[in-house]
Order: C-alpha cells, then sequence, then structure tokens
C-alpha cells in the first residue's frame, strides 16, 4: 500500500489537479459576453470544492449558461476536465424538469422523422413570420433562428433504395453513423460520404439501430433518456465491430459524445466501442499515411477554403486530420481561422434567452471569416454550419463535402484498384 | 491598592485562544469588567491547530469516563450557542480488520454510561452512509460527532465578550505579573507592533495561555508541572469525506479524519517535546509518512489526494498535583487557585481540558473568580446564543460568496456590504471571499495583517494557498506604505509556505513554483520585501 | 512538445528554415503569467541587480544552460528579431537591462520588454515628475495603492484615478470575472477604445507628465492597445496586472499565429504520453489524444517546461520526465531536500530538469538520444525565479536546438 501512496491524483474528472492558474477564464466564450455566468473556475473546480460540502452551493441558473465547448479543458495546462466537472454536476444536483420548448429541441430524431415526411410544408411554415412569432413568444425559439430545412427524403431512406445494394462489392467496409442531421435536414453530406468511401474501395453500411447520440438532450437535463439512446447505439456498433467494420461518423460532436461523454457524464461502459469510433477525415488521413489508400483531385477545382476549429473537434485533438487532409486538395488555398467559438452549441442558441449571448459569442469569428474572404467555410461541425451560414452568409461545408467535390472519382478508384 | 479607574479590571485574562476568549466572555456576561490580552492573534496556539472536531465524547468513553461525560454536554451545547460555527456532520467509529471486533462492545456500552448515542450500523450501510471510509470495514458505530471552526468559535467569544463590556488588546504580551505582598495586582504588557509598555491590573488574573501558561505561572513565582505534547495534522485539498471517522480502539495516532469547511484533516500523532520548541513547531517527514500510512486505512483515497499543508499544534498536558513524581497526567479540567495552591493571591490558572470543553473551563474558572469578587451572578454561556448563531429565515437565493460569508459569520454576514459591483467582487475564488467581507473582517474583526485576515475569512486557505488572493487583498488592505504592505505579502506568503513545506510534492509543489513565478518572478515580492521572516506566532 | 515560450520559438525557427514542424501543446502556456518583459539575465546568484547582462552571463556555472549557447550575444538578437518578425516590437537589449514596474510597485532588472509598456533606463532616477495612475473602476487585479505608494517612495508624484465605461460595469457585476484579458475583450468587441480615450484623458491633470494604465487591451494583437496610448493627450504607458497578464497572453497568440501561417501545425489541448523508440533513436511519439497514431520526425524537441508545467513531475518519490521519460538530473536530492523552509530562499527543486550533452540533446538510460533536444525551462541547473532569466533561457535554447538540428 505504501508504495501507492501520493504517486498518483485520481480526483474526479482531474479537479484537484487546478493550479488556480485563471488560464481557462482567458478562453471561455459565455464569461466574456455576460456577467451572469461565473465562468469555468469558479462554475467548476472552486465551485466543486463547496458543491462537495453542501449541494447548497450548486447554482443551477448558473451552470446552465455553460455551452460546454469545452474550451476551458483544451486551454487548461493541468488537464482539469472542467466542462466535464459542470456538466456532471448539472447532472448530479439539477432539480429542474426540461420545458417543452427545450425537450423539442433535444428530440432531435422526433421532430426529424415527424418532419420529413411533410417537408414540403413544415420548412415553408417553420419560416414563415407568424410561425417564428409564436416559435419565439410560446416556445422560446428565438425569431432569428431559421429552422435548419427538413429534407423530404430521409437519407437513410435514400441510402437504402439507392447505395445498399451496391455495397457489398467492396472488399474493405465500415459502418456510418449518420447522424439526426445528415438524415433529416442534409442528406448531401452522407451521400458525399459514400461517395468518397467507395471510391477508396470502401463500402459503406448503416448501423443496425441507430439512436440520436444524445449531445442535446443532455444539454437539455434529460440525462436519462441520452444514456437509453447511448445505450442502443452501443449495442449497434458492438454488433458492427464484431463484424470488423470501423464506425465513421461526419459529424465531430456526435462522435465527441459517444467516445467521451457517453463514459464521463452518462456513465455508460464504451471502453470497448471507443476505440472503434472515428470521424471520417481521421480515417482517411490514417489510410493516406499508412499508403493503404490514394486521392486524385480533379485539376478544375479552385476554392479558398477557410477552415474553422468546432468546439468539440478541438477537445477531441483531431483538427490536424482535417486540415491536413483538406491542404492535400491541390486547388485549394487554404486559410486557417483562430480556433473559437462560433456561439450556436448545439441547441443553446437556438433559445431566445441565449440568441443575443450566441451571437456575441460568435461575432469575432465572423468578422475573421468576413477578412478572409473565403468561398466557403470548412469545419466538422453541423451546428457550426448553422450559425456561420446564417451570420455571415458564407456557404460552410463538411471536410468530406469538399473532398467529393474536388475528388476525381474515376482517377481515384483507379488508382486504389 | 485603587488605581486609575481605566487602569484597573475585575479580571485580566492572559490568553487569546478559545479558553481565555470564553473566559473573558462569561466573566462580561457576568457583569465583571475584563480585560482580555492576547500576544499575538487569537487563536494562534493550540486552539487554531487541532482537527476541530467536536467531539461527541465517544473517543473518551472507554478510556475517560469524566471527558466523556463533559464532551457530549457541550456538543449538544454548542451546536445550540454556536450553530455558526459548527457543522453537524455525523461520525462513525469503525472497526478494521487489524483491530479487535470485541471492543465495539465494549465502547457500544460506554458511551451508553457516559449519555452518548452510540449506535452500532451494518458496514455496509456505513459504506453507503460514507463512500470514503474504508471498504475493508467489519464493524461501525454511529456518533453524533461535528465539526467545529475553532477560528470563528473564538472569534465569536470574543465578540461576545465585547457586547458585554469586555475589553480586548491582540499583540499584547505579558512580560511581568505584577506581585505586592503575595497578591497579583496585574501584569505588565508590551506592544509587539511597537515595543512600548504599560502596566495594567486587576482583582483577579486568569492564567489561560495555553502550553505557555507555565511561563505566564513562572513570571509569577509558582510552578506548573506541564508537559507539551505536539500533535501534527494534515489537510488535504478537498472532502474526501462527509462523516468525522474514527477507528474503534483505544486512542492511538492518526486515527480522526475530519470534514472541515471545504477540507478534511487527518490527525494526529502526539510525542513530547520541549517548551521551548513550541514557538516554531515544524511538521517532521517521519510524521507526514505516519499520518499518511495511518488516515489511509481510515479512507484509503487519501493516499491520491493532494494535501495541502501540514501543522502542529501544542496539547497543554498538565501533571495531577497530588503525584509528587509529576508523572501521572491529568486529562481534564484543571483549575488551580494559587491563592489555595501557592498562597499567592488574586491569581487563577486554568489549563488541561480541550478546545471542546472551553465553556465548561471558562465557566469554572469565572465561577471561582466570582467568588473571589462577591459576585454572585449564574453563569448563562450555555444558554446564550453567540454572536452570528442566532436561527435564520432560510428565504433569499444568495451567490457562492454570500453563503461562503453567512457559513463563516453566521447571522453577523449582515454587518458585510453586498449587493454591489464593488462589494461583491472576489479577493479571494476559492473560499469565495468578497471585497465587502474584508472591509468587514478590517473594520470590526481586530485585522492587522494578511494573516489576522485570514483568520477571520479563510483568505488563502483554498488550494492555491493564495496564489492570487493574498495580493488583491494586500491592494485592497494597503495604507499608503508601499513597504509595509509589500513586508505584510512575503510575511503571508512564507506562513502558507511554512504548511506546504513539509508536503511539498505532486500537484501541491507545481501549485507552489505557479505561485513563486507570479509573486516573485513578476511581483518581485522577495527581491522588494526588506523583511520577510516570520515569527511563529504569525504563522 | 510544448507550446510555450520555447516551444513556439523552436518551432517558428525550424519553419521558417523550411521544416515541416507539428507542435504539440498540453493546453495554454507559462506565459500567461510573465507579462510584458523577457528577461535574460537580472540576478546574479547571490541576488543583486544585473545592469550588464552578458558580463553577468559570463560569470555563470557551467550547469547554467546558457553555457550550452555558443553564441548568446547573437541569439539574443535573433530573439529579438523573432519577436519583431511576428509583430512584437521591444525595447532593450544585451548591453544593458532596463527597469519594469511590477504589478505591486516595485522596479526589476530585465532584457525586453514590449513596445507600449512603462519602463525606465536608471532606477535611481525616475524619468517622470508627475504620474496620473488611471484604473478601471473596480477592476482588482491592479493594486493603484500599493504602485502609487512604490513610485511614491522614489519620489515620483502620483495621482490615483479610476474609469469607468456602462459596459465594464455589466463586466463588473460578475464577481470572479473582471479579469485583464475579459476588460479586453469587452472594449474591443464594443469598439470602446475613443470612449475609454475621453474617460482617461478627462482624469488627467495639469502638470502630469505621464499615464500609466493596466494592460487590459490588445488581446490577439496590439493595435488596439497601440491605438488608446496615441489618443490620450500625454505620454501613456502600461503597466503589468495580476495573471493572467495580457502582453503575455497576446505574445502567445501571436508566436502562436505566426507559426500556423509558416505552415506548422499545432496540435493543441493534446500531449505526449511516450515514445517509439529503435535503439537509442526516438523514432515517433504517442498523444493522449491521437491514439495509436504516431507523430514520426526526424527530429524531436522537447519543451514542455518545468514542473508548475507538468514538464517534470514530483510525486511523493522522486522526480521524473512523464512524456518520454528521458534521464533527469536530480542534483541528488530527495524529498527531503527539495524544498528550503524560507520560500524566498532559491529554492533547489527548481533546478531540476532534464539532463542534456553539450548540443542540448537529451539522455535516455545513461545514453545520449541523437535526434532528441530539450529547450526552455525544462532544462534543469538554473533557477529562473531567482536568477531572472525564464524569457532568455526560454528562447535561446530554443534557437540554439533550431541551429543543432539544421547543422545536421
Amino acid at each position: 500500500m505504501t508504495t501507492q501512496t501520493q504517486t498518483q491524483n485520481v480526483s474526479v474528472n482531474n479537479f484537484e489537479q487546478c493550479l488556480k492558474c485563471s488560464i481557462c477564464t482567458v478562453y471561455c466564450p459565455v464569461s466574456a459576453v455576460t456577467p451572469l455566468y461565473p465562468g469555468p473556475k469558479q462554475a467548476g473546480p472552486d465551485g466543486e470544492r463547496y458543491r462537495l460540502k453542501s449541494k447548497d452551493f450548486f447554482d443551477e441558473k448558473a451552470l446552465k449558461m455553460c455551452l460546454n465547448c469545452k474550451r476551458c479543458e483544451v486551454a487548461c495546462p493541468n488537464d482539469v476536465h472542467i466542462g466535464d466537472i459542470i456538466q456532471a454536476a448539472r447532472i448530479k444536483y439539477s432539480t429542474h424538469r426540461p420545458s417543452l420548448r427545450d425537450m423539442m429541441l433535444a428530440n432531435t430524431d422526433l421532430v426529424g422523422t415527424m418532419a420529413s415526411p411533410f417537408a414540403a410544408i413544415a420548412n415553408p411554415v417553420l419560416k414563415l413570420k407568424p410561425m417564428k412569432a409564436v416559435l419565439h413568444g410560446v416556445m422560446g425559439i428565438d425569431k432569428h433562428r431559421t429552422f435548419p430545412d427538413y429534407s423530404s427524403r430521409k437519407f437513410e431512406s435514400w441510402f437504402k433504395k439507392e447505395a445498399a445494394p451496391t455495397q457489398d462489392q467492396y472488399s474493405k467496409h465500415v459502418s456510418y453513423f449518420h447522424g439526426c442531421y445528415v438524415n433529416y435536414n442534409y442528406p448531401q453530406l452522407g451521400k458525399d460520404f459514400v461517395k468518397v468511401m467507395n471510391a477508396v474501395g470502401y463500402g459503406v453500411h448503416l448501423l443496425e439501430k441507430e439512436k440520436c447520440c444524445g449531445v442535446a438532450l443532455i444539454a437539455n437535463g434529460m440525462p436519462k433518456q441520452a444514456r437509453r439512446q447511448g445505450e442502443v447505439n452501443m449495442q449497434s456498433m458492438r454488433k458492427a465491430i464484431g463484424q470488423g467494420h470501423v464506425v465513421l461518423t461526419t459529424s465531430s460532436t456526435c462522435t465527441f459524445t459517444m467516445r467521451d461523454e457517453y463514459a464521463h457524464l452518462l456513465g455508460i461502459d464504451n471502453h470497448d466501442v471507443r476505440g472503434s469510433i472515428s470521424l471520417a477525415t481521421r480515417f482517411l488521413h490514417q489510410l493516406i499515411e499508412k499508403g493503404e489508400i490514394k486521392l486524385a483531385f480533379s485539376s478544375d477545382y479552385h476554392k479558398r477554403v477557410a477552415y474553422h476549429s468546432a468546439c468539440h473537434m478541438e477537445r477531441m485533438g483531431w483538427v490536424s486530420y482535417s486540415t491536413r487532409l483538406l491542404k492535400m486538395i491541390p486547388g485549394i488555398d487554404f486559410v486557417m481561422l483562430e480556433s473559437q467559438c462560433c456561439g450556436i452549441s448545439g441547441t443553446y442558441g437556438f433559445k431566445k434567452e441565449n440568441y443575443e449571448r450566441s451571437q456575441a459569442i460568435g461575432d469575432s469569428l465572423f468578422q475573421s471569416i468576413k477578412e478572409a474572404a473565403p468561398d466557403c467555410v470548412a469545419t466538422d461541425c453541423e451546428t457550426c454550419k448553422w450559425q456561420i451560414e446564417m451570420s455571415t452568409g458564407v456557404p460552410v461545408e463538411n471536410p468530406i463535402s469538399i473532398i467529393a467535390e474536388a475528388l476525381d472519382v474515376e482517377k481515384t478508384v483507379e488508382i486504389n484498384k | 491598592m485603587e488605581r486609575e479607574h481605566n487602569n484597573h479590571y475585575d479580571v485580566i485574562v492572559i490568553g487569546g485562544g478559545i479558553t481565555g476568549a470564553g473566559t473573558a466572555r462569561d466573566c462580561a456576561m457576568r457583569g465583571l469588567k475584563v480585560l482580555l490580552v492576547e500576544r499575538h492573534d487569537y487563536s494562534t496556539g493550540a486552539t487554531g491547530r487541532n482537527h476541530g472536531l467536536l467531539h461527541s465524547g465517544a473517543r473518551y468513553a472507554v478510556t475517560d469516563h469524566e471527558s466523556a461525560v463533559e464532551c457530549i454536554a457541550e456538543n449538544m451545547t454548542l451546536r445550540k450557542i454556536a450553530r455558526h460555527c459548527v457543522e453537524e456532520t455525523e461520525g462513525l467509529f469503525i472497526t478494521l480488520p487489524e483491530d479487535d471486533l470485541n471492543f465495539q462492545s465494549t465502547f457500544v456500552q460506554k458511551c451508553n454510561e457516559a449519555g452518548i448515542r452510540a449506535e452500532v450500523i451494518d458496514p455496509a450501510l456505513a459504506r453507503v452512509m460514507e463512500p470514503a471510509v474504508n471498504p475493508e470495514l467489519l464493524g461501525a458505530v454511529k456518533v453524533p460527532d461535528a465539526s467545529v471552526d475553532p477560528f470563528r468559535l473564538t472569534m465569536a467569544n470574543v465578540l461576545d465578550a465585547q457586547l458585554h463590556g469586555a475589553e480586548a488588546l491582540v499583540y499584547h504580551e505579558v512580560v511581568d505579573v505584577l506581585i505586592e505582598q503575595n497578591r497579583v495586582v496585574g501584569v505588565k504588557l508590551r506592544n509587539n507592533h511597537n515595543g512600548e509598555e504599560r502596566s495594567v491590573y486587576a482583582t483577579v488574573t486568569i492564567n489561560a495561555a495555553g502550553i505557555w501558561g507555565m511561563l505566564v505561572a513562572q513570571m509569577a513565582g509558582v510552578k506548573i508541572n506541564m508537559f507539551p505534547a505536539k500533535g501534527s495534522l494534515l489537510i488535504f485539498g478537498h472532502r474526501v469525506n462527509n462523516m468525522v471517522i474514527n477507528r474503534c480502539r483505544k486512542p492511538a495516532n492518526a486515527d480522526i479524519l475530519v470534514p472541515d469547511d471545504a477540507v478534511c484533516v487527518i490527525g494526529t500523532t502526539s510525542d513530547r517535546v520541549p517548551i521551548e520548541t513550541c514557538d516554531d513547531m515544524r511538521v517532521t517527514a517521519q510524521e507526514v509518512e505516519l499520518l499518511l500510512a495511518e488516515g489511509m486505512k481510515l479512507a484509503p483515497s487519501l493516499g491520491s489526494t493532494r494535501i495541502l499543508r501540514a501543522y502542529a499544534g501544542v496539547r497543554p498536558l498538565v501533571a495531577s498535583d497530588d503525584d509528587p513524581t509529576g508523572r501521572s497526567i491529568s486529562r481534564g479540567i484543571v483549575t488551580l487557585d494559587h491563592e489555595k495552591r501557592d498562597g499567592l493571591a488574586g491569581f487563577i490558572t486554568i489549563t488541561g481540558g480541550k478546545m471542546m470543553t472551553y465553556r465548561l473551563m471558562a465557566e469554572e474558572v469565572t465561577n471561582l473568580a466570582c467568588e473571589k469578587l462577591g459576585v454572585a451572578k449564574q453563569c448563562t454561556t450555555a444558554t446564550t446564543p453567540l454572536p452570528g448563531s442566532e436561527p435564520v429565515a432560510k428565504t433569499k437565493k444568495y451567490s457562492f460568496a454570500q453563503k461562503a460569508a453567512q457559513g463563516r459569520h453566521g447571522t453577523l454576514d449582515a454587518g458585510i456590504s453586498s449587493g454591489d459591483a464593488t462589494s461583491d467582487a472576489l479577493v479571494c475564488e476559492c473560499e469565495g471571499v468578497s471585497v465587502g467581507e474584508v472591509h468587514y473582517a478590517v473594520n470590526k474583526l481586530h485585522v492587522h495583517n494578511l494573516i489576522n485576515l485570514r483568520r477571520r475569512t479563510r483568505v488563502g486557505m483554498g488550494t492555491c494557498q493564495g496564489e492570487l488572493c493574498a495580493c488583491r487583498a494586500a491592494g485592497v488592505m494597503c495604507d499608503g506604505n508601499a513597504q509595509r504592505t509589500i513586508n505584510d505579502l512575503a510575511g503571508f506568503m512564507n506562513e502558507r509556505w511554512k504548511g506546504m513545506q513539509p508536503v511539498a510534492w505532486g500537484d501541491n509543489l507545481a501549485e507552489a513554483q505557479l505561485t513563486a513565478r507570479i509573486y516573485q518572478r513578476l511581483l518581485g515580492v522577495d527581491r522588494l520585501a526588506s523583511e520577510r521572516r516570520v515569527e511563529y506566532y504569525e504563522t | 512538445m510544448g507550446g510555450g515560450l520555447s516551444g513556439l520559438t523552436a518551432g517558428i525557427a525550424l519553419a521558417q528554415a523550411g521544416k515541416d514542424v507539428a507542435l504539440v501543446s498540453a493546453g495554454q502556456s507559462m506565459m500567461h503569467f510573465m507579462g510584458g518583459s523577457l528577461d535574460l539575465l537580472g540576478s546574479d546568484p547571490s541576488g543583486n541587480d544585473v545592469y550588464k547582462p552578458l558580463e553577468a552571463i559570463a560569470t555563470l556555472n557551467s550547469k547554467h544552460p546558457y553555457t550550452k549557447i555558443e553564441d548568446v550575444s547573437r541569439l539574443a538578437g535573433v530573439a529579438k528579431q523573432v519577436l519583431e518578425r511576428v509583430g512584437l516590437a521591444t525595447t532593450g537589449d544585451t548591453t544593458v537591462n532596463h527597469w519594469r514596474i511590477t504589478p505591486i510597485g516595485g522596479l526589476m532588472p530585465t532584457w525586453l520588454t514590449v513596445q507600449g509598456m512603462a519602463t525606465v533606463a536608471d532606477p535611481d532616477q525616475m524619468p517622470w515628475h508627475s504620474v496620473t495612475l488611471v484604473n478601471i473602476i473596480n477592476f482588482l487585479d491592479f493594486p493603484t495603492k500599493m504602485i502609487a505608494a512604490g513610485l511614491r517612495d522614489r519620489g515620483v508624484q502620483v495621482d490615483v484615478k479610476a474609469v469607468t465605461l456602462p459596459e465594464l460595469q455589466v463586466l463588473r457585476q460578475s464577481p470572479t470575472e473582471m479579469r485583464s484579458t475579459n476588460i479586453a475583450k469587452v472594449i474591443e468587441r464594443n469598439d470602446l477604445i475613443m470612449k475609454l480615450a475621453d474617460e482617461i484623458n478627462a482624469q488627467v491633470g495639469k502638470g502630469c507628465d505621464m499615464v500609466m494604465l493596466p494592460s487590459v487591451l490588445g488581446i490577439a494583437s496590439g493595435d488596439k492597445a497601440s491605438q488608446l496610448l496615441r489618443l490620450i493627450n500625454v505620454q501613456a504607458a502600461y503597466l503589468d496586472t495580476l495573471p493572467p497578464t495580457l502582453p503575455g497572453v497576446r505574445m502567445q497568440a501571436m508566436l502562436r499565429k505566426h507559426f500556423t501561417a509558416l505552415g506548422g501545425t499545432f496540435i493543441t489541448g493534446d500531449q505526449v504520453t511516450g515514445g517509439v523508440w529503435e535503439g537509442d533513436e526516438l523514432k515517433g511519439v504517442t498523444t493522449a489524444k491521437l491514439e495509436g497514431d504516431v507523430l514520426k520526425a526526424k527530429h524531436f524537441v522537447l519543451a514542455t517546461g518545468s514542473l508548475a508545467s507538468r514538464g517534470i513531475v514530483a510525486d511523493y518519490n522522486h522526480m521524473y520526465e512523464p512524456a518520454l521519460g528521458v534521464d533527469i538530473d536530480d542534483l541528488g536530492l530527495d524529498r527531503t531536500t527539495w524544498a528550503k523552509l524560507d520560500v524566498t530562499e532559491a529554492q533547489p527543486y527548481m533546478e531540476v530538469g532534464v539532463a542534456t550533452d553539450a548540443k542540448l540533446r537529451c539522455q535516455r538510460n545513461g545514453k545520449t538520444v541523437a535526434n532528441l533536444y530539450a529547450a526552455g525551462s525544462i532544462l534543469s541547473g538554473h533557477n529562473s525565479v531567482k536568477l531572472l532569466d525564464g524569457a532568455g533561457v526560454d528562447m535561446l535554447t530554443a534557437l540554439q536546438v533550431a541551429n543543432n538540428i539544421l547543422n545536421q
């Protein structure tokens, strides 16, 4: 026993490793725009010491303002999981019941399922002024926000009909966790993914059962439902992994949630699955590094692309996979944007009480995008896409879509044979 | 022997620890004219250097029935009169595989005999009630232990004494005891800030100076046989446990783990030391090792929890007067009427006992003083709440700092200005000390320097040990004298380091280096200070 | 490895020379505490102020990292140029130290100071007669009473003033978050420079020949900070505040931006967890976030900092280098001798660091690793708190390491 004495600190979320240096406060996007948020140091490790003494020190209203962007964790030189401390405190102490609005925002797949068949009606209706007024007034969804269009045909439906039958012809295979956004709002990204993977010789398969990763449920105070959905995903993934598949995604947030938040916040045991969940750009980069695949790009592709590091992408530490991949495209004039939060943070920015804060947070990013004047912004997160497109008018694409667009498919197929 | 009126008191109490403060309060409440003198700051001796445990008495039940009975009675009293100083945590006495489980039944029986509610609980239940407890425990008994803040308790007694007309002088040291015709008539005081000396007079002088009481007695020409017993303790960075954890066996080293405020404390060791060393107690590497090894048996996670500080106090153990060899130690309260004992009138020593029983000690000695003064008032300290501990209605939603301040000052927090941006700004972020609270402490709680401020408010007592807050507080307190402020800051940082140095590894050492980067490299405190050695009394 | 001053300096020097450089940084660096000045050597080992740093460097003992620099004077010049190229103009050079004003009003010798900060050439002769010290109302990290008292002791007349703007008052509604960096964000986002200048100018009385302000502007670049100084009617300059110190934050941001603009890959919030060895050669490193992927390179630079940055770790039993497990020079100390009783004494633990050969190459199991170098405060043999040589060691050893790599 004595040999183990004081050789390592194992406090929950490393909260005791905090040296009170206050570096995290420099990088918190929220406290810079509102004095009501006590900042990551107070809300996190400082507050936690007192919460351990008494739950009276839990301040629901203040902690709710945390975006869960994890920029504090990225900044922390001592590996304190500041964001996790804050979110875990919310899960542990909150007595608040989510409102109808929060439930609706959080249940991305339920709402998507209901809206998609009626996309032709839902999209225009959600954009109508009277409807927006109702959403704003009654529901608390900010009137400035435009709901992302619901696609009339879900990605899953397209895939089953158009892509699934041809996937078995490939010798190598991956599973795809498409996420709600690809399924309901932007199937094109999923199609782009299939195109790229097929071009390099990989067949794509959907999971037996896919549920929303649950990020919005966690943020909106519904950890139990998030846990249930998480368990379903883990089950499906275990099956896919059992068949030798890697599970790929095209969303940094879904990936981060399933790899890290499941275990840290929801107590889901994902240790056997975690290593096999990856982001498509990372997977491609690894294959290229290993010399297993090559990409060929068309010579007439030219674009100025500015890369925005989404918060959870930054937290995963995987930005360099996407950027190095993009830099491989000869026709790209690459600009690296200063890494900062865009302010949307999933459903956070949709709430009318957060709208102004959300825009203020993103303001400096929007400025730098305008200064960089790119043809498009690249980012690995779908909610960043909504926010940046709405706030700057500059189109935003996932790196996979950019690769799909720049790819010389025939040549790529050829050199990967 | 009529002295000038303003220079003559009914009672002079020597010593600003909990016993002296409690005695001054009791005397003042009985209408006596009282002067309390303390050579340094309040609670700088054993009062501020123990566990902060509100004993149920269970620890003494088997070996010392009388102490156990006193403890449980005072325990119940302090919960009522010092509500804001006490946290009702409850305590466990656990039996580990290496202990004799048969001891448990004796223990419970003796507790019951002393009137201590002791409830045997299933080990499985104990693990649920206190998840930090060693899971290998074989048995557990629940008792009404609690935690108490000795700094607050002392201050509350001083404040109440003052409210009842007592005068109090800190940084005034007794340098001579004035004797006329076999009677102590007063003391000569030296102001430790400026060196000035003056005499004050009283009909009765009470020596409540803890271990240093033997030196005071020496000045009066009487001998008390005391044995300084050093006890070392470790403070951990956060609360590992929420209940007091004790070992269910005969009292031994390092067998109590107490949750105090936002930290927890393991202790103690026990070693006889020479009186000359009592002014500069340092914790040795061997003591740290022992405390850790034993502490991990109570709560294994202590082995991987950050240690903030190590500190040591000195128990004033007294040899029984009736034993000429001086070997037999009296564990209970010792009131020495020097008139009867030594033929020296007007002088009483109150010693022995423990922080837990300070009020009872004060009552006993005040009874004796009243007897000598011919005053027939009854003691009311057991039923009168201390200032700050009056009940509060829970209505308002408080900020972190307001809640923390209310925890520290009870209802006296009304005296802290708050609600505006200036007052609410935090000086100390770890412990939630606001500018308003600093001003309150400086104006109302005898604060002369940063170390005093720390004892009143917990500034610098969090995990960073003063990394930013010390300088912010110095900035708030600065009186325009740059050198004095910088020296105060250097002294404060050295005092913090004194407790960190024996446990300087891991996060603590990283923290120390960061703090050195800030205070020494960026601010230049070490190069700018003309004086940075702090005397023991300030540490 | 290491995104602080030494890591970034090495990264920039190597990227500038056309190398493909990846930099792994475990969070933000100690630059957040360094203020606006860089020290070369401010104090001799006995604690006396150093006036001519080059002369004093020549007398340092053989363990000091400067003994492994081929030409201190030349590399110090290069370091100044690096900062300049990044957009950080500085005052000062190696011939003679100048003096900075510390956040508690004292003077300390230093080598380079970011332009716009108040400096003094001769500590016995203050260049100003009447200073107006202007704080932001309720900003606690700038102890004006102490600064004023310190300046007055040196014969300067000081007026203490404070100003605010409605937006800053809103910020102070937070009990904790009115920090230098957040003030900068509020002022810069809302474009309040002109208004702030008006408020400050209104406080400046007759005869004032210097306005001193807390460093609360210029988080990403120094433009806004300089703009404000230009708008003030008399000569004006900034002083360092309590941390986070804005000039240091800015310096780090600008160095990093420059590094990525040179094509460097900056991997942040990640840390090196081990090496892939082939005999005595380091082939690659693994990190916490990149998991199985190995970062392969021809050369490696270990610049993960001192104990405070976790470049070195001390536990109950010993000190060690946690990333690659290279040898450290523990100076024969054990836990009971790491720390001295008086905090202001030179603390032995601060001199513990990795062992290197004359070329600043690390050792592993007693053998030199040919392609692994160490730079900055992870090096053994110096105490930057006492010698005031931190930034100099960081930058000069980094440049030397870059040279050693490029000359191979």
